[in-house]
Order: C-alpha cells, then sequence, then structure tokens
C-alpha cells in the first residue's frame, strides 16, 4: 500500500467515510451493540423482577444514573482524543470539600450559596485546565499527569477535612440533592442538562468535533493545521469540570464534604464510557454511547439486587456482564489495525 | 550503521549493569548483617532487652487522616507520647498495603529502635509487618486484622500483642436495639461491609443471633456496601423500591453506611419513619444523629479509637523500655477482645465528650484494663 493509501484510509476511519456495504454493517453493528445489551438486560430484569419496571424503581435507576452520568459525559471528551482522565476521584474529593465549606455548613460561618456552588464546579474546571496544561505543554502521558493531579486533590481534600466531615448545612443545597419533582430525582434533571450541552459540544463546536480527528490519528490532524494542544486542554477542562460538578452532586445528595465522596466512581465512569462503545484509543464514540453505557452499568447493579443475586456473587457477575458487553461491542473492530494498549 | 551501534551498545551496558547488581546486592547484604547482628535482640524466647527511651521511634501507622476514626486514633497516640516526652510519627497509607510496609520497614530500619502500633490493611499484611518489625529489634501491636493461627506468641517477643474487638457482640447488642423500637416485629434490611472482612463476618453473625431469638423480625435482605457511604445510599435505595413500606429497620454494620442509608431514607420521604442502627465506630457525624434524634439512628458501638491509639501505644512502649516482661504476659494478653460501648441516646453526651490525657492516665498505666478475652479463632 502507498503512503497516500495508507493516509487515505487512516482519513477515512477518522472521519467515518464508510465506503462499502460491509463497512456500513459493521458500523451499524458497533452501534446498535450496546443498545441492544440494554434492551435484553431490561428485559431479562423485568421478568426476573415483578419490581424492576415500576415508577419508583425506574426513579432509583434515574436517581443512580445522575452522579455517574456527569462524569461519564466528561471523560468521554478526553476518552476520544485516546487520553485518559484517572484524576476524577481527586478532584470530587476536592470540589467536595470546598463547596460544603463554602456554603453553610458545621465547621464555619461561611454562608455563601449558591457561589459555593460554583467554587466546587471551578475547582474541577482548574484540575482540568492543569491537568491539559502539563500534559500538552510538557508532553506528559495524560494517565500520569492525572494521575499526579488526582493525588494532590486527595491531598487538599484531606488538609481541609481536619479529620472530620464538614455537613453541609444550606438547606436548599440540601434539599436539592434528595428532592424529587414529578417523581425525578432533582439530580437527575442538572445531570440531563449536562448531557445535551455535552451534545451540543460535541456536534456543534470545534472542541467536539476536532476532538475525534485528534484522537482517530493526531499526525493527520497536526499537519491539517489543528491546534492541538488548544482543544485536548479544552477536552480537560470540559472532563474537570464534570467531575466538580458530580462531587457538588454527591455532597449535596449525602449532605456531608468528604475525602471519599467519589471513591469507585472512577473506575465505574470508565467502563460506563468503554462499555457505551467509546473506544480507549480514541476517535470513536461519543457521548450519546456514554449515556447507554451509564444506563447499562446502572440497570446491572440495580437489576441484580432485585433478582435476589446473593451479594457473594454479584460483583463477579456484573463484571462478566461488563466484559462480555466490551467483547461483543468491538467485536466488529478486531480487524482493524488498533493497537490494544 | 545504526543497528550496530544499537547492538554493540547493549553488551557493554549488560556489563556495566551485573557490575552495579552486584556491588548493590554486596551493599545489601553487608547492611542486612549489621543490623541483623545489631539489633536482633528479638528472640522467640530470651527476655526482652530494655531499650533507653532515648532511642525509641514511637510510630502510629494508620489508613489515613481522613477519616474520622484514624483522625482519633492518632490523637490519643500523641496523648500517650507527650505523657512519657517522646515523639510522635505518624504514617499513613490511604489503603495501600505496599506503602504501609515500605513506610514501617523504612523507619524501622532507621537506627532507633521501633515502637510500632498498626492497624493493618488486611490479614495477609500483618504477616510481612510484624516480621520487619521483628527483624529490625523494634516492638509492635497490631489490631483488628491478624490471620486465625497466627499468633504473636509463635513469632516471638517483638509482636508484643494483637488486639481486635468480637464484632458479634456489637452487631447483636445493636440489633436487639433495633428490634425492641421496632416492637418486637416487622422486616429489616441488612448493609454488610467488605464481606470477606472477619469484623464485618461477625457482626452479621451477631445480627442473626439476635435475629434467631425474635422470630418476629425478618430478615428482607442483606447486601454488602463495603463500608461505603455512596454505595450504601444506592444499594438502600434499590432495596427500598424492592421491599418498599415493609422495612421496618435498618441494621448497617459500620456508621458510614448507615449514614448512607439515612439519606436513601430522606430521598425516599421515610426519614425518621425508620429506625436504624450501626454495629460499629461511633464518628462524630452518627453520634450526633444519634443525640438530636430525629433522623432514626438509634445506637452504634464505639471501640474508643483514642485507646486504641493511646494505650496500645503504651503496651508496645512498655515492652521496649522493659516494663513489661513479654516472656510474662498470658496467651490471652496477647490476643485479646478490647472492651466495646453501645452508644445510645441515653450515654452519647459522655461519648461525644472527647478523653483528656488525664482520664486515660488509667488505661496508659494499665494497657490490659479493657481486656475482655482471649481472641478465639
Amino acid at each position: 500500500m502507498s503512503t497516500l493509501e495508507k493516509l487515505r484510509d487512516r482519513a477515512s476511519t477518522v472521519v467515518g467515510l464508510t465506503g462499502t456495504a460491509s463497512h456500513q454493517w459493521r458500523s451499524r453493528l458497533i452501534n446498535a451493540g450496546p443498545v441492544v445489551a440494554l434492551v435484553v438486560l431490561i428485559i431479562v430484569f423485568a421478568i426476573t423482577s415483578s419490581v424492576f419496571l415500576t415508577g419508583s424503581n425506574l426513579a432509583t435507576i434515574g436517581s443512580q444514573l445522575s452522579i455517574l452520568l456527569v462524569l461519564a459525559v466528561g471523560m468521554t471528551f478526553v476518552i476520544l482524543l485516546g487520553s485518559i482522565d484517572l484524576s476524577s476521584e481527586g478532584v470530587m474529593a476536592a470540589s467536595s470539600l470546598i463547596f460544603v465549606l463554602l456554603a453553610s455548613n458545621d465547621r464555619n460561618g461561611n454562608n455563601f450559596g449558591w457561589l459555593a456552588v460554583g467554587a466546587g464546579i471551578g475547582t474541577g474546571a482548574l484540575f482540568g485546565l492543569i491537568n491539559g496544561f502539563f500534559h500538552t505543554k510538557f508532553g506528559i502521558p495524560s494517565f500520569m499527569v492525572t494521575l499526579g493531579t488526582g493525588a494532590i486533590g486527595l491531598g487538599v481534600a484531606t488538609v481541609l477535612f481536619g479529620g472530620q466531615p464538614p455537613r453541609l448545612m444550606d438547606g436548599t443545597l440540601r434539599r436539592l440533592g434528595v428532592a424529587s419533582w414529578f417523581g425525578v430525582s432533582a439530580l437527575l434533571y442538572i445531570s440531563l442538562g449536562v448531557f445535551v450541552v455535552a451534545l451540543l459540544i460535541q456536534k456543534y463546536t470545534r472542541v467536539g468535533r476536532y476532538g475525534y480527528v485528534i484522537g482517530g490519528d493526531e499526525g493527520i490532524a497536526s499537519i491539517s493545521g489543528i491546534n492541538i494542544k488548544k482543544y485536548k486542554i479544552g477536552a480537560f477542562v470540559i472532563s474537570g469540570t464534570c467531575a466538580g460538578l458530580a462531587g457538588v452532586m454527591a455532597s449535596a445528595q449525602l449532605d456531608v464534604g468528604d475525602v471519599n465522596i467519589g471513591t469507585g466512581l472512577l473506575f465505574t465512569a470508565i467502563s460506563a464510557v468503554v462499555v457505551g462503545g467509546t473506544i480507549l484509543s480514541g476517535g470513536r464514540g461519543g457521548v450519546l454511547k456514554t449515556l447507554i453505557g451509564s444506563l447499562i452499568i446502572v440497570v446491572l447493579a440495580n437489576g441484580l439486587i432485585l433478582a435476589g443475586i446473593s451479594p457473594d456473587v454479584q460483583i463477579a457477575v456484573q463484571s462478566v456482564v461488563i466484559v462480555a458487553a466490551v467483547a461483543i461491542t468491538s467485536w466488529p473492530l478486531r480487524k482493524r489495525v488498533r493497537v490494544v494498549k | 550503521m545504526n543497528q550496530d551501534r544499537v547492538m554493540k551498545l547493549p553488551r557493554h551496558g549488560r556489563r556495566g549493569t551485573k557490575f552495579t547488581c552486584i556491588v548493590a546486592l554486596g551493599a545489601l547484604a553487608l547492611a542486612g548483617c549489621s543490623t541483623i547482628s545489631s539489633q536482633s535482640s528479638g528472640s522467640k524466647t530470651g527476655a526482652n532487652k530494655a531499650v533507653n527511651p532515648k532511642n525509641l521511634l514511637l510510630v502510629e501507622s494508620v489508613r489515613s487522616l481522613s477519616n474520622p476514626y484514624h483522625a482519633q486514633w492518632v490523637k490519643g497516640g500523641q496523648m500517650f507520647a507527650d505523657s512519657v516526652g517522646a515523639k510522635l510519627t505518624v504514617l499513613t497509607d490511604e489503603g495501600d498495603s505496599q506503602k504501609q510496609l515500605s513506610g514501617i520497614s523504612s523507619l524501622a530500619n532507621s537506627g532507633k529502635t521501633i515502637v510500632l502500633n498498626v492497624d493493618p490493611n488486611t490479614n495477609s499484611d500483618t504477616q510481612a509487618i510484624v516480621r520487619t518489625v521483628s527483624a529490625a529489634g523494634g516492638y509492635v501491636v497490631t489490631q483488628w486484622n491478624k490471620p486465625a493461627g497466627f499468633e504473636p506468641w509463635g513469632v516471638g517477643n517483638n509482636w508484643v500483642s494483637h488486639i481486635s474487638f468480637d464484632g458479634n457482640v456489637g452487631g447483636e447488642q445493636v440489633a436487639n436495639t433495633l428490634f425492641t423500637a421496632m416492637g418486637g416485629s416487622g422486616g429489616i434490611i441488612a448493609l454488610q461491609g467488605i464481606l470477606d472482612n472477619v469484623s464485618s463476618q461477625q457482626r452479621f453473625t451477631g445480627l442473626n443471633k439476635a435475629l434467631s431469638s425474635k422470630p418476629g423480625i425478618k430478615l428482607l435482605d442483606q447486601q454488602t456496601a463495603n463500608w461505603d457511604r455512596n454505595q450504601a445510599f444506592k444499594v438502600t435505595q434499590t432495596l427500598l423500591s424492592k421491599y418498599g413500606n415493609k422495612v421496618k429497620g435498618v441494621w448497617a454494620a459500620n456508621d458510614n453506611m448507615a449514614l448512607g442509608a439515612i439519606q436513601a431514607l430522606n430521598s425516599a420521604g421515610m426519614l425518621g419513619k425508620v429506625p436504624i442502627v450501626s454495629a460499629s465506630d461511633a464518628v462524630p457525624e452518627a453520634l450526633q444523629d444519634i443525640k438530636a434524634g430525629k433522623d432514626g439512628l438509634l445506637a452504634t458501638v464505639s471501640t474508643d479509637a483514642y485507646w486504641q491509639g493511646g494505650a496500645a501505644m503504651a503496651l508496645a512502649y512498655d515492652a521496649a523500655i522493659g516494663k513489661i516482661d513479654v516472656n510474662k504476659l498470658t496467651h490471652e494478653q496477647r490476643a485479646f477482645y478490647g472492651t466495646q460501648l453501645l452508644v445510645t441516646k441515653a450515654n452519647v453526651d459522655k461519648v461525644l465528650t472527647p478523653p483528656t490525657a488525664e482520664s486515660l492516665k488509667a488505661d496508659f498505666a494499665d494497657p490490659f484494663k479493657r481486656m475482655t478475652g482471649a481472641i478465639g479463632n
């Protein structure tokens, strides 16, 4: 294959110009895989549990989806670049503490209300900016930078924590964390709002569009004259901002500023993104897929409890389903020249 | 050309590496010998030699300072260190066993004799920690985690004692408090800690024992929430949508999970209508909730983290300075359960007041004062 042909092939992969019929069939399957998996799960759980499809349980699923979705949607932008953001748990910890200590709480006399919410989210954005800056300007691999800043976030949070979790006392914000509007958790409205904004960013802005190009092939993107650094930083800021918001939401939900507020959520979020069909090597995927992936994860955890599966085997069953889902989703891609890292 | 250069380089490199390795190994071996010969005071049977208090290094090794329990633990250790005029070093590992072991290992071999009070992350870490400290001639008291059948007297005098708390007792006591509040009948849900954790299993066994004597109470479901508040929130939410109003009580294996369950009840509009108990920890938040009495949290169990940090350190210290002859300790004294306290609204004020160096003085003088019995395997 000549260099020109290779380039054209790579370019078509990046942009998604799928010429042949088999290509189209494949791409349809990639898109349909996670949706099929979700539908199968829903059918199985609807059969095994009479409670699963009741209104109250769907509300529960919605509430459990909210924080994970916000975190995973942000993560999607970074994974689309072929990078990773491992700082989420640390960022959530820092934003959680900063938010609660600035809002009305039982530790100090602050009462900044919604400004505290802004500060919590801003903390996340700042961490994202730092991640993006060090990753692009110094060429440090993203996993290394974000692992480090995540630890910094945990450190900041631990200092602020001072041995005892501060409790959130702001009535409005406390209610927001557990309130339901028309039977749906208030936090779900927020996360769906984030989802819609993210979808618009992905479809209609340069950060979103160029993300695919950069993730697909950074070389081509660079030759095309795209300011890669700028858009990479943009993606990390989105991810950080989402993590900051997730920290604030989790704090409002649990009424507390806690270093461990995001424990376990990092890998759940990455799983949600990947199960949804976004590829870790970048260039393919999107926030819509992440919505499906997040739903799969939440429905699975909820359904296994409802189905009465013993807690001893739940985690194994959960992981088997996730690995199987990823394997099925990526099956049509196995022949692509994609290096698995 | 290029390939030639690449081929040649490793040969030189390899010879250099080999030489470096040999030198490094030699140095390590020398260092190892000198450590053992100068500090191998701890044999299995020989009396422990008294160490000059000035040459002691007091170390508390705990998971993290980001939870109130270990923060109180360290404060207790500080009170003891102040009482003997020593400096306290605190090691935190954020749940990373390797970090814990390497931290302990470097301090144990720093030239001073280490006096260690440690909360090992897992059962398997205990073995490595006590062997490291013993090899360096230090003194160690371990708490909570220990493999069954692996005993201090089988290792030597440098592992002074192991302290734990009988989860059976706490789990059963709070369950009975819950059942009384429920009027002796109705369904409950249970939140367990990490399933392969001994304390979690003991506490759940305690709950089952209480259940067996109260036929009116039905255990609707039991799930793990891994000691975590977030997970407890989600699991309780799901269980509430599964069982709805049939849930008349919640039993949690620790405070964090009980607090998560409270928020789940809150979001389901059931706050204050369902009584909750926690089988361990007595963190300040839970105590304040019990005191306020409006969220439904009725009881928790306190092991007194200040005592765990201070009195256990006193025990290791006494062995190091020769005040306690480890040879003369009974097996019970070397692996014992400490006292725990059932905390309800009646006595919560007392527990909310942090102890002072003065109030702990008697426990520092006699570290066995709160011993309740031998740890059975």
